[in-house]
């Protein structure tokens, strides 16, 4: 995984320093996503607290994780983030329909921050080796997807565990920010 | 005070910006035309059709043609995906639907797509331009031939044609977006939306 994700973004910045916010509520498995991609075994994780990013170096690539949600007094902080962000990668878990809402209100307020407004999206409908996942269309209407007008977005069904879905995923996006689009 | 006098600039010297809606079913072209599009009108290269893979989301193209600002909005056409695009009906100025015209066996359900995307109430009055992809291919049917296949009905008070294109080679592209463009700036619906944006601006103002 990780060769062909190099061979896929190698050519999409350049030397550019680029970065890849990984956003999502807490457990919702972006830093599993992270580590599958990296090296392409799972390593279990601890929750985030407080404000802790995460950080994963990728040749130019900076891809920051932390968690949406909780906190509002460190929001301000999440700001020294934003700039030069190419893309946000939102993480869902498709089995954890009580929490849909809270994941759809924290979305929307971050595509509200105006240094992110170029920023393309991919949205990863994860969990989906779990019973109960919703696919891709329910977790579109869920997150009010219908709602983004002025920037690139697609979903993907994943299973970060298994490790697919992720890969499409990042086609797309690589192919996205190649033809120019945020 | 400030704030009027600023609308009002924007409103006389601003750009109109049209946004088109690009529809069709799974497979029939939409987003190598919006490739095509941006490769046509934009210094972006647009990505050649053997890197595109089936859209599950929105993608969005933005040009100029003559002094007019498009912005294209394509939309996924998998049928679990369609429920998706009344959504962007109320704010789209046009629609163009894409056909595969070299695959009759799948016009069917192109059709009634088609049909249910004309009845929305939202779609009242939008232009409409249907193009007959896929001309590069032998047994693509012509305009003429689609437009019998699809036998539209309720059509009569739509501004609407039939062109034959290929969004691989960028066949016809040229005179559709030319046709476009000139229905748009004089149809009704541009005026109806431009009302409610000022309106909406004024409110919010």
């Amino acid at each position: 995984m990780g060769i062909m994700f190099t061979r896929l973004f190698s050519s999409v910045f350049g030397n550019k320093e680029a970065r890849i916010l990984v956003l999502g509520l807490d457990n919702a498995g972006k830093t599993t996503i992270l580590y599958r991609l990296q090296m392409g075994e799972v390593v279990s994780t601890i929750p985030t607290i407080g404000f802790n990013v995460e950080t994963v170096q990728y040749n130019n690539i900076k891809f920051q994780v932390w968690d949406l949600g909780g906190q509002t007094s460190i929001r301000p902080y999440w700001r020294c983030y934003f700039p030069n962000t190419q893309a946000i990668i939102y993480v869902v878990d498709s089995s954890d329909t009580d929490r849909l809402v809270i994941a759809k209100e924290e979305f929307h307020a971050i595509l509200e921050e105006e240094e992110l407004k170029g920023a393309a999206v991919l949205i990863f409908a994860n969990k989906q080796d779990l019973p109960g996942a919703l696919d891709e269309a329910a977790v579109t209407e869920a997150l009010e997807l219908h709602k983004i007008k002025n920037r690139q977005w697609a979903i993907f069904k994943t299973s970060a565990i298994k490790g697919e879905g992720l890969f499409e995923g990042l086609d797309w996006l690589s192919n996205t920010l190649k033809s120019g689009g945020g | 005070m400030f704030s009027l006098f600023y609308g009002l600039w924007k409103y006389i010297f601003s750009k109109t910006e049209f946004h088109v809606l690009i529809l069709g079913i799974d497979k029939a072209g939409k987003t190598t035309l919006l490739e095509k599009l941006k490769a046509q009108y934009s210094k972006l290269e647009g990505l050649p059709p053997d890197r595109i893979v089936p859209t599950v989301g929105l993608n969005i193209g933005r040009v100029e043609v003559s002094n007019t600002k498009l912005v294209f909005w394509d939309l996924g056409g998998q049928p679990g995906l369609r429920s998706i695009w009344e959504k962007y009906y109320e704010e789209a100025h046009a629609v163009i639907y894409v056909v595969d015209a070299a695959c009759p066996s799948r016009f069917e359900d192109s059709k009634s797509a088609l049909e249910k995307v004309l009845r929305h109430e939202d779609m009242q009055g939008a232009p409409l331009l249907i193009l007959a992809n896929k001309q590069d291919l032998a047994d693509a049917v012509s305009a003429e031939e689609l437009g019998q296949y699809l036998d539209l009905k309720k059509l009569d008070e739509r501004v609407f044609t039939f062109e034959a294109v290929s969004a691989y080679d960028g066949t016809g592209i040229k005179e559709s977006i030319d046709w476009l463009v000139e229905v748009m700036e004089r149809s009704k619906r541009t005026e109806m939306l431009r009302i409610r944006a000022g309106s909406m601006n004024s409110g919010s103002a």
